[in-house]
């Protein structure tokens, strides 16, 4: 599934904001990518919150997330190092 | 005719009665006594088992506890999912109390998320409902409301206080005049035999010409293998709550009435029992 990253705050944008993910690739597998792409500390937090509005669990698959939020054939993510909406 | 608010009650009470036994493999300076608890279907693991912990670790040195989590028959219990559904995929139609190991060591990281507060809980448990939200009203309902909203959802549940939880949650469960229901159903269906965690997709509880979906419509939909019959027999059992709603009950009901306080209806597709 197309992925769209943006970063919220004064968060490190990445260079590369589109991504073709697997659809069973989960939350986390997606933070950890996130972190060694923009060489954050393992011990740093990553929030990723989908429509503004909720952060998905860890486990969740973002193939499901892409089925239900997904718009105009990808799924908007926003990543944080802080939590900004909850 | 039972009135629909006591369905509400039902699904908020219900309890299942748990036998909680330390793995022998935990090292103990005495002998480990069972411990029995009747828990909430609607709560979570590590939100109503802290007298579980002490009572084990009382009979433990410090040094071999960590982090607890539990186990049913091999399988690590996810603490992130409510209880009920974990009871009713892993356990349903098996002799009572259910029996749940406990474990201080090994964590498993690879099947299990850490919990190491309230707050990972609460934080999961309002995820959950945000999501929820989304799905039904865009956000809109959830997002309208005040930050002393979300908390009292949260203390509701955790203090196990129905008037106060339902005060809120009723916001979650109305819809504008015009429509005939939610958006968009939050709905999970997991079966314990799947690789995939569970099936969660968009579907509306009002057919285009106005009639009501069924839960029969949305399992045809989305997990068609559930109600197939093969040979003219049922195969699988489709439980909520303990319990197989008619296959003929409008989905928007469902929702309003068994869904759990995160607001999603937690639906297990079981193997039916051969006898």
């Amino acid at each position: 599934v197309d992925i769209l990253l943006k970063a919220v705050g004064d968060t490190p944008i990445m260079k590369t904001k589109k991504w073709a993910v697997e659809r069973t690739r989960t939350v986390q597998g997606l933070v950890d990518f996130i972190k060694k792409f923009l060489k954050l500390m393992a011990s740093e937090q990553l929030f990723i919150y989908v429509n503004q509005s909720f952060a998905p669990s860890p486990d969740q698959e973002v193939g499901t997330l892409y089925e239900c939020f997904g718009s105009d054939g990808k799924l908007v993510l926003h990543y944080c190092k802080t939590q900004a909406w909850g | 005719m039972t009135d629909d608010k006591d369905v509400l009650r039902d699904v908020w009470f219900g309890r299942i009665p748990t036998c909680f036994t330390l793995y022998q493999d935990e090292i103990t300076e005495r002998e480990a006594e069972p411990y029995y608890l009747l828990l909430p279907r609607i709560s979570y693991l590590t939100l109503v088992t802290d007298k579980v912990k002490k009572h084990f670790q009382k009979v433990m040195r410090q040094e071999e506890v960590s982090e607890i989590w539990f186990e049913y028959e091999g399988t690590p219990l996810k603490w992130h999912y409510p209880i009920g559904l974990l009871f009713d995929l892993h356990a349903s139609n098996t002799a009572l109390p259910w029996s749940i190991t406990v474990h201080f060591k090994n964590f498993p990281e690879k099947d299990l998320l850490h919990c190491h507060s309230k707050d990972v809980i609460e934080a999961h448990f309002m995820a959950c409902i945000k999501e929820a939200d989304a799905l039904k009203h865009k956000s809109q309902v959830i997002n309208e409301m005040q930050k002393k909203d979300h908390k009292q959802l949260w203390m509701g549940l955790q203090n196990d206080k129905f008037e106060q939880f339902w005060a809120i949650n009723r916001k979650l469960m109305e819809y504008p005049p015009e429509d005939s229901g939610f958006r968009y159903i939050p709905f999970r269906i997991y079966q314990a035999t799947t690789e995939r965690p569970f099936i969660q997709k968009l579907f509306r509880p009002i057919a285009s010409g106005g009639q009501l979906h069924t839960l029969g419509d949305l399992l045809k939909d989305v997990c068609p293998s559930a109600i197939t019959s093969e040979d003219g027999e049922q195969k699988t059992q489709v439980v909520i709550h303990g319990i197989e709603p008619m296959l003929e009950t409008p989905i928007q009901w469902l929702s309003e009435h068994m869904s759990y306080p995160d607001n999603f209806l937690h639906i297990s597709i079981i193997p039916r029992p051969t006898d």
